[in-house]
């Protein structure tokens, strides 16, 4: 491999598009955009297009608090994509949010030995490219200190892992 | 009537065969499958065709391959479940009269020279320069193949139920095992649990010789009446029963996705059709594309409880010599990668008694499976050598 995509940065650089512009409003501001069906009020995903509960495609935007569990996480050691050589090793996992949505997102700052099924989680925000590319802020999620008390809400932190 | 019965199997060369199409592969297959049963070309009346990710064999194969007349022509795909599905298919047309001689046809050329099986079988949809929008993000969230998700599947299995990787292991090294008798296999030296454990992490929990080869070529059947099968020059394998049930991932609270598959809808379905328990059941051929499908496809066809799939396939149980013969020609672990039509191609083997050293020591009933997507969709065949009569709402 070139000496440049050792120097790929850790997220890779991403722009927005004219689906994304609030969501990415959202991550600027420290928000995690989710979606809310009008019917039957089920929180969804950030991608959905169908309620799973009711079958409608009338989903608003949603603020979700940020906070959730971890259902499941993988390491991955060797990039599976050319855009990713630059994130390796990295945890990717799915995160249950305390609403109901399952999001597949990066785990940041957890060694191995500290996580479990079921751990608390919350969203934190990374500077998505480097220098010369940067790309928008991305959430991604956190073990939570273990002395953090949940009703405090999450801890948003702005800029680079 | 009697149940369908496969009559013919056509395996083309496998693994790295370079400079052929998956079209032509898929001819060469559908002329072997039918001078496999006594046939000549101009008797198959029926085309059923899948191939591989790149979904690049269509039914221009009836031309390439000049058929007759043809009452039944489609693609199917239902990813890893396609084989199970053309195969329940045909069985169904031939019921129904639309046809009497169905070629069913997998073919997939993804290999290339100098390039790794990962490469060959990334997913095209991150491989795009452009990273934008919320699929951008998904991208940076890493899970970007399937290596990644059945190990996100595994982990649920491995945290729920304490299996262990080691356990994972075994079903690696039991089919190594079958694989050192087949000839048709890649990879035929013998493994331990300790090369298991040493193989490098492909996504952790998932270790190397938990995954799947990647292959080239092609693999057909014949499927025609069981009474019509008899008279042909192989053994009829009959199909005694079918199934198959799809679950798209539920991403939400209470899922179980990972965890239970629509394995435990099909295969209890095809079992209740097959009149049998899934004691009776001698011989299983179970789609692996990695080694925990095959963990969770025993659990959900009630095989053992749920949780249990663990401690159940240690101490050699699916090996040679043990107390169930799983995946008897290494499967897609260890002998070739023709998404469903590994496990239906070695269970024809094996029901006709053709498997010579790694032949199992019963064979009156085979359960097959098929698995696609991310654990989202499955079929199910059970065969026997032994012809049977078709419940009535088949026929109906």
């Amino acid at each position: 491999m070139s000496s440049a995509e050792v120097e790929l940065p850790a997220f890779p650089a991403v722009a927005r598009d004219a689906g994304s512009a609030a969501f990415f409003d959202a991550a600027a501001r420290g928000v995690l955009l989710v979606q809310r069906c009008t019917s039957c009020a089920t929180v969804l995903t950030p991608e959905a297009r169908t309620c799973l509960s009711c079958g409608s495609v009338d989903l608003d935007a949603a603020e979700a608090a940020g906070l959730g569990r971890l259902v499941s996480w993988v390491v991955v050691r060797h990039a599976p994509i050319p855009a990713l050589a630059g994130a390796v090793p990295y945890l990717s996992a799915v995160v249950e949010l305390d609403e109901g949505p399952w999001l597949m997102v990066r785990l940041i700052e957890a060694g191995s030995a500290e996580i479990h099924a079921d751990a608390r989680v919350q969203v934190d925000f990374v500077r998505s490219g480097a220098e010369e590319n940067t790309g928008e802020l991305l959430p991604v999620f956190r073990l939570t200190a273990s002395d953090v008390v949940s009703d405090v809400g999450p801890e948003v932190a702005e800029g680079s892992a | 009537m009697t149940s369908a019965a496969i009559a013919g199997l056509g395996i083309t060369e496998l693994g790295k065969v370079y400079g052929r199409s998956a079209t032509s592969l898929a001819a060469e297959a559908v002329r072997l499958a039918a001078a496999d049963a006594g046939l000549p070309l101009s008797a198959v009346d029926g085309l059923l065709v899948s191939s591989g990710n790149k979904q690049d064999v269509g039914i221009q194969l009836a031309n390439v391959l000049s058929t007759g007349p043809l009452g039944v022509c489609a693609t199917m795909n239902a990813f890893g479940a396609t084989a199970g599905v053309m195969v329940a298919s045909a069985a169904k047309a031939i019921a129904a009269r639309e046809a009497t001689t169905v070629a069913c046809v997998f073919a997939d050329a993804p290999l290339k020279p100098k390039e790794s099986a990962g490469t060959a079988y990334g997913s095209p949809r991150f491989n795009s320069r452009e990273i934008a929008g919320l699929g951008g993000w998904s991208l940076a969230g890493g899970a970007v193949n399937p290596n990644i998700l059945y190990a996100m599947c595994a982990r649920r299995h491995l945290e729920r139920y304490g299996t262990t990787s080691e356990q994972l292991g075994a079903i690696a090294v039991a089919q190594r095992a079958w694989a050192a008798h087949n000839p048709l296999a890649a990879m035929r030296d013998p493994i331990t649990i300790e090369d298991h454990q040493a193989s490098r992490w492909i996504a952790e929990p998932l270790h190397l010789l938990d995954c799947c080869l990647v292959s080239n070529g092609a693999v057909a059947v014949i499927v025609t009446a069981g009474d019509r099968a008899r008279d042909l020059e192989k053994p009829p394998v009959h199909v005694w029963g079918w199934g198959q049930a799809h679950e798209v991932r539920r991403m939400h609270a209470g899922s179980d996705w990972g965890l239970v598959t629509p394995a435990a809808r099909s295969g209890p379905a095809a079992l209740r059709m097959a009149g049998i328990g899934v004691d009776d059941v001698d011989i299983a051929e179970l789609y692996d594309c990695y080694t925990y499908t095959v963990l969770v496809t025993l659990e959900d066809y009630g095989f053992c409880p749920k949780g249990e799939g663990g401690s159940y396939v240690e101490g050699g149980r699916l090996a040679p010599g043990g107390k169930l013969a799983v995946n008897t020609g290494g499967g897609q672990l260890s002998a070739y990668y023709m998404w469903g039509m590994t496990p239906l191609s070695e269970a024809v083997i094996q029901a006709r008694g053709e498997g010579g050293a790694r032949q199992a020591p019963r064979n009156d009933i085979l359960m097959v499976s098929g698995n696609g997507g991310i654990l989202e969709h499955h079929s199910t065949l059970v065969l026997s050598p032994h012809a049977r009569e078709l419940p009535a709402e088949v026929t109906a």
